[in-house]
């Protein structure tokens, strides 16, 4: 699409309830009223309902369905998070994308958004089931000036910041199991896959890479997650708004990472602790090795490692284990 | 019997290394060197019992980790010496993960070649996936830690002889 053309539709949907003059388009973007009109109707036949009123302009009636990058920047009130989005219709991994744009310079900030992912992938080269149209597949690419030992942490913020999108946007309360899966009822709704570029321990680039199922149907869902994730229109029976759950996610997810590198974690971890499915119950604690550690969740320590007492009343420290509770 | 000037630039390697004692024992003389407390330097003459022919330095002994636990890195003893091993540490405390998926082949393995930004392995905490890269380009010869396993902040991960 072309930079105007990207422009006007901006402009159409910051304006939905009312109309805007081609004047002003003209104006605003320093083109003809001629361009303005060439767009208008090469819009309406990429399936935008477009009104236009002599005299009041133009008005966006509807848009279709599919997701834009156009909607999604038009009413989006973060200062950084999302304000460059690379959209994609379809692609290998948001994830694959994100990494090469963080090599090639991408500002802080800069959101890998698709339609649909081909080969989402979770982690350790697990499969993300990610189908058109149906939900949030993006990574967000972070230039943090801290020292690697924090970088984990953002994993428990972002868990943290979709939490609280997804109930402003859809008043659905979710948990969080540690570090940051995402469940309603014990489902899981969303993945967060976090990596990092460095060297040694000069931080280069963060990587909080999303998935989210929004509107997919149960039917629709390959038969081997069927019964152990879900998605907002399963649990709501409404459709979503896809755009608006991108927006909420990018001015919480900023809101916290601001606040974060003000006060540091020990302001997040209470939050974390709220929507945290496992403190104070009996979890187990299964390493890469095959070791299993069973005991209390007793919650996190100021790096966000997780503090499991076992029978013996010691306390472990958990980095990395898959927490099955 | 060494010089002056070979003592001096002996004492100058192991002041710049992480040794903290040194032993050279060859004919008649023996070097002790001791590093941390005060510099003691002894050459004493001594019958040979047998001849020990300057040894090339251990290889750094893996203290093994299976703990959840970490402790503090600076009890952990490097005995390796040689310059031209060049160690991959790793950079926080996590799972070592040497292949990118259950599958798949381990990313290095003994004898691999690789350049700097070639890919090592995979050190996760939190779901916080961090590629190590080699960062020097020669050949891998020793992988120092298992598929799965809990590293320190700081431990060695490889010794890569650099070209």
């Amino acid at each position: 699409m072309s930079q105007t053309k990207e422009e006007i539709l901006k402009l159409l949907f910051q304006h939905k309830e009312t109309f805007i003059s081609g004047q002003a388009i003209c104006e605003q973007l320093g083109c003809s009223r001629t361009a303005v009109w060439k767009h208008i109707t090469e819009l309406r036949k990429e399936g935008y309902t477009i009104e236009s009123v002599q005299k009041r302009g133009y008005k966006l009636l509807e848009a279709p369905k599919r997701l834009t990058k156009e909607e999604v920047l038009a009413n989006l009130n973060s200062r950084y998070f999302g304000k460059v989005i690379d959209f994609h219709e379809v692609v290998p991994s948001t994830q694959k994308i994100a990494h090469h744009l963080a090599e090639d310079g991408a500002t802080h900030g800069t959101l890998v958004l698709a339609d649909e992912q081909a080969g989402g992938r979770g982690r350790l080269g697990r499969v993300w089931h990610s189908p058109k149209g149906t939900g949030i597949w993006m990574s967000l690419i972070l230039k943090p000036d801290l020292t690697i030992n924090r970088i984990p942490q953002l994993t428990l913020l972002a868990a943290v910041a979709i939490v609280r999108s997804i109930k402003k946007v859809s008043d659905v309360d979710c948990s969080i199991k540690w570090p940051n899966d995402i469940l309603f009822e014990g489902k899981k709704l969303v993945g967060i896959l976090t990596e990092l570029q460095s060297e040694m321990e000069n931080v280069r680039a963060v990587i909080i890479g999303m998935g989210i199922n929004v509107n997919i149907e149960w039917a629709d869902m390959p038969a081997e997650i069927r019964d152990i994730a879900t998605s907002l229109k399963i649990i709501t029976g409404k459709t979503q708004s896809r755009v608006m759950l991108i927006q909420t996610i990018m001015t919480e997810l900023e809101k916290l990472y601001d606040l974060y590198l003000n006060e540091g974690f020990e302001v997040i971890k209470p939050m974390w602790e709220t929507y945290a499915l496992s403190i104070g119950k009996v979890i187990r604690a299964r390493t890469m090795q095959g070791e299993v550690l069973q005991g209390v969740a007793k919650g996190i320590n100021n790096d966000g490692v997780l503090l499991l007492e076992d029978d013996q009343g010691v306390v472990h420290h958990i980095y990395s284990a898959d927490i099955e509770i | 019997m060494l010089k002056v000037e070979e003592l001096k630039e002996l004492i100058q390697l192991i002041d710049d290394s992480s040794i903290d004692e040194f032993e050279y024992e060859v004919e008649n003389s023996k070097v002790v060197l001791k590093k941390n407390k005060e510099v003691v330097v002894t050459t004493v003459a001594e019958p040979v019992v047998q001849h020990v022919a300057p040894q090339s330095p251990a290889q750094p002994t893996q203290v093994s980790q299976s703990t959840q636990k970490p402790v503090d890195n600076n009890a952990q003893e490097d005995l390796n010496t040689d310059s031209n091993l060049h160690k991959i540490e790793s950079p926080m405390v996590g799972t070592f993960y040497a292949k990118p998926s259950p599958e798949k082949e381990n990313f290095v393995k003994k004898g691999s070649k690789v350049d700097a930004d070639s890919v090592v392995c995979i050190i996760e905490a939190m779901k916080l996936f961090n590629e190590i890269e080699a960062d020097v380009k020669g050949e891998i010869v020793e992988v120092l830690v298992e598929d799965g396993q809990l590293v320190e902040y700081g431990q060695p991960l490889f010794l890569v002889k650099a070209e």
